[in-house]
């Protein structure tokens, strides 16, 4: 069923609306639906789309149709340069080679962490060592067994500093500062990061511990982050180029492959190991016989015209711009999955007149944020609440709304001086599109009441972000991240490089040092609240929206999962009459 | 005539002379960056001065470009940053396609808009030289951008008839074209028909035809015989002068439909930041800019009798 089926009852749009923005429950939303006249497996089917689960209905289960093999799914996609996973640098890289190279771990679209490659982790109390229980009979292509060599072959390459891995960021813990003998151009010796020895050790065959210098809670979900396919312990020797030694242990191999034109996947002949696994998203049979990726261009117009006219099924990802009409073409399922992408209006805490924090307040209290999402989405979306983790972030925690208040905003500012009205201006990079600029001039026009004059200031991307840092009132992407205390920790702990706001609070880091320091979920829920709390009222940031991921496939692409990622995986997705 | 010939062909190669040397500045100076872009960003310093002492960027300046123009002139442009095989490799094969698409552009529009251009140009101020005038200015007034969105949404998304991209991913498909194809030809064929007409019109005028006329000779032969063949010199220059822009104008085109040809090409070296692809890219729009140029000039002559024995 396609979204903008116009038969159904108008009471069920305003509860898909609802359920979108999290303030109705999937339980709510089934049974209201039902009673208005949707079949519990369309119900199911709503609701999987919008929170981003699988069809658990187990009457639909049974009643559905049967998947079928066979069949090559065409997916327009921009097809970068793939040679080696460990520098992958785009989401698209590692969406040509995810069907063949496999992770030690997977992130389901409901943002649990669940075993791949690895059948098992233990993490100690203090969450500074991890062990990982890696699953037998797993074959590569080439017949070797895949064992923990593997995983220590590809820890080492990693964090060896030559590779030029992004990882080395991602497993800091697990790496010391060295000197690497040379000088800066100003005569300090030159400083980079490389393993710590004996970071990652071997205990047998098919068990592998990494020690890390700091407690980190992030791990496991580091391991399915798109840089971390683990790939052949054979791979250097064998000329570290994928398309070249194309050894996985995922059920498809690479074809063929040109950049910027196409990749092609074809599933390997035999039994893939995944098929016995009993997991709702990588287990049982694979459907397809192929997999195309073609590049249009980034240019999504393209790539929806090639989707309109039955070139490809599906289309990768459009931007907002592209809705509508993506909407209207036959066939086609347009997905919006629930993401914690997001832009924040961040205020550098140590610059006039934002070093005030009843100016800060002020500002952050002109925003009625639960518009956003209708004037710039289409509805789309979710409403931020100014602290920077996500509904969808397993660890979230429900704070009391915070409420537009202009008369309370005019008292503050008068109290900090500025009883005359204050004018700040605010830097905007549309750094993915100029719906920040749209949210920017919102903004303006919901300061106004309270005296206080906007002014926007627009530059190309590439500008803004020379500058992101460094602006005092500023306008900045953020990526989707699956936990909220990541970019928390990323972007708000004292003194870190990507520190854009200056923000400085020992309490803070104390409720944050506490929360990622909590392996148990629910625990971990409710000591955010506190972090939560502190930072939105310490009123660092306007986060009014958090922006969702879409994408179209035809309706004959069966059990297509919304995924905030981006990160493609087709092991049950099956073309209908293939 | 042939010094004039020869004085047209080096004032040609001094122009590339130039260019090139103005290219190689441009993108070579910074030797860390050029090295940067091809290690990537997480490179490391001593690994692009590693790269630079291996591939030679130590040497002066000047052999570095004298080098590069050797290897220019024997088609070795390096290897593509992004692409990750040879520059040649590409450009001949990308080039190709813009070829064919070019030269289906020329087959269709030069018939229609010389056909038109002489029927307007016929009786000027006539009906039918009112009527083709008004489409030939709004066609050409329309960008590209306009009529390929128009397009596609008639073709494409309502009627379903037509692919909407032109990457022939599963082979050659020449309904693929038609698109690309029509959206240029009726970008242009007005120009093309505007300036026949000007110049029929102009000749129609002339004392010779008159005289023609006034000999009582039937009015298609005078038309065919007599007008047509210097009402030609003006729209051939034209024309030539449009396979300059048909080679490297189109972009917006080929990127709007992902036709994989040579417009694509330079808009994908500029954005990914290419240096190398960047550099064979301009070399070669520029050499197709100065030769058309020098074809139109020679060809000019070669119809142009007062020109020719100046």
């Amino acid at each position: 069923m396609r979204y903008g089926e116009r038969r159904l009852h108008p009471g069920v749009y305003e509860m898909q609306e609802q359920l979108r923005r999290g303030r109705c429950d999937r339980r709510e939303f089934l049974r209201t639906v039902c009673l208005l006249g949707v079949s519990a497996s369309a119900a199911y089917a709503m609701a999987g789309r919008i929170l981003g689960e699988r069809l658990v209905d187990p009457v639909a289960a049974q009643a559905a149709k049967q998947p079928c093999r066979g069949g090559i799914l065409r997916v327009s996609m921009e097809v970068p340069e793939i040679r080696d996973p460990a520098t992958f640098d785009w989401v698209q890289k590692s969406n040509c080679t995810r069907h063949m190279l496999e992770y030690l771990t997977y992130t389901g679209p409901d943002g649990v962490t669940r075993p791949y490659l690895a059948e098992r982790w233990e993490a100690s109390e203090d969450l500074k060592t991890w062990t990982f229980y890696l699953r037998r009979g797993v074959k590569w292509s080439n017949g070797d067994t895949f064992n923990a060599d593997d995983v220590v072959f590809n820890f080492t390459r990693w964090l060896d500093p030559k590779t030029g891995s992004s990882n080395l960021g991602l497993f800091s813990a697990m790496t010391e500062e060295y000197d690497t003998g040379e000088k800066n151009p100003d005569g300090t010796p030159k400083k980079g990061r490389r393993m710590l020895a004996g970071a990652v050790e071997k205990v047998d065959e098919f068990t592998v511990r990494l020690h890390l210098s700091r407690p980190s809670l992030s791990i496991p979900e580091n391991l399915w982050n798109y840089p971390t396919a683990i790939v052949h312990r054979g791979f250097d020797e064998h000329g570290s180029d994928i398309f070249k030694w194309p050894v996985g242990t995922g059920p498809y191999s690479i074809a063929d492959y040109a950049v910027g034109a196409k990749c092609i996947l074809k599933r390997r002949p035999g039994t893939y190991w995944g098929e016995t696994l009993d997991d709702p998203y990588i287990g049982g049979p694979i459907w397809l016989d192929e997999i195309h990726y073609y590049d249009h261009g980034a240019a999504s117009a393209a790539q929806l015209a090639a989707f309109a006219s039955g070139q490809v099924d599906m289309v990768h990802e459009f931007g907002k711009d592209s809705y509508q009409m993506a909407q209207a073409i036959p066939g086609a399922v347009v997905y919006d999955a629930r993401t914690a992408h997001t832009c924040v209006m961040r205020m550098q805490v140590d610059v006039k007149p934002f070093d005030d924090w009843r100016v800060r307040r002020a500002i952050q209290l002109c925003c009625d944020a639960s518009v956003y999402p209708d004037l710039i989405y289409f509805g789309r979306g979710m409403v931020g609440e100014h602290h920077h983790v996500a509904p969808i972030h397993p660890e979230y925690f429900k704070l009391p709304p915070l409420k537009q208040d202009h008369e309370q905003a005019r008292k503050l500012l008068a109290e900090a001086g500025y009883g005359n009205g204050l004018t700040i201006s605010i830097d905007c990079g549309n750094t993915n599109g100029p719906w920040q600029q749209q949210m920017a001039e919102l903004f303006r026009e919901q300061l106004r009441p309270a005296g206080i004059t906007l002014n926007i200031n627009v530059m190309p991307p590439s500008q803004y972000w020379e500058i992101w840092t460094k602006t005092p009132f500023g306008v900045t992407e953020w990526y989707h991240r699956p936990l909220g205390t990541m970019v928390l920790s990323l972007a708000y702990r004292c003194g870190v490089p990507w520190n854009e706001s200056h923000y400085c609070n020992p309490d803070f880091e104390a409720a944050l040092d506490a929360a990622e320091a909590t392996l148990d979920v629910e625990q971990r829920r409710r000591l955010m609240e506190k972090v939560e709390s502190i930072l939105q009222h310490d009123a660092v940031i306007v986060q009014p929206l958090w922006i969702p991921r879409l994408y179209a496939a035809h309706q004959r692409v069966r059990n297509l999962v919304p995924d905030p990622s981006g990160y493609h995986l087709f092991h049950r997705v099956w073309i209908d009459a293939c | 005539m042939l010094v004039l010939a020869a004085r047209r062909f080096g004032a040609m190669v001094l122009i590339m002379a130039v260019i090139s040397l103005i290219l190689f500045l441009i993108f070579e100076t910074d030797k860390l960056a050029v090295a940067g872009k091809v290690l990537g960003p997480y490179s490391t310093i001593e690994q692009r001065e590693l790269w630079l002492e291996q591939h030679g960027y130590n040497r002066p300046f000047f052999v570095r470009y004298g080098e590069w123009v050797w290897s220019a002139l024997h088609g070795d442009f390096g290897t593509s940053i992004r692409f990750k095989v040879p520059v040649s490799d590409l450009l001949w094969e990308r080039l190709a396609n813009t070829g064919l698409l070019a030269g289906l552009v020329f087959l269709f529009m030069i018939p229609l808009s010389l056909t038109l251009g002489v029927l307007a140009g016929m009786r000027e101020g006539s009906k039918t030289d009112r009527l083709i005038s008004l489409v030939s200015i709004v066609t050409t007034s329309t960008p590209e951008f306009a009529s390929a969105a128009f397009l596609v949404a008639l073709f494409v998304f309502h009627l379903g008839w037509l692919p909407g991209t032109s990457a022939m991913t599963s082979g050659f498909d020449p309904w693929q074209l038609v698109l690309p194809v029509t959206v240029l030809v009726l970008y242009d064929f007005g120009y093309v028909a505007r300036m026949t007409r000007a110049s029929m019109a102009e000749v129609m005028t002339s004392q010779y035809i008159r005289t023609a006329i006034l000999k009582g000779l039937p009015r298609s032969r005078v038309i065919l015989v007599h007008a047509l063949r210097n009402a030609l010199i003006a729209p051939f220059t034209v024309i030539v002068l449009q396979l300059n822009w048909l080679l490297s104008g189109v972009i917006v085109v080929e990127v709007f439909f992902a036709y994989k040809g040579f417009g694509s090409l330079l808009y994908e070296a500029a954005t990914f930041g290419d240096i190398f692809l960047i550099e064979a890219c301009t070399i070669v729009a520029v050499f197709v800019a100065v030769f058309s140029q020098f074809i139109s000039d020679i060809g000019y002559m070669l119809l142009n009798p007062r020109i020719r024995f100046r």
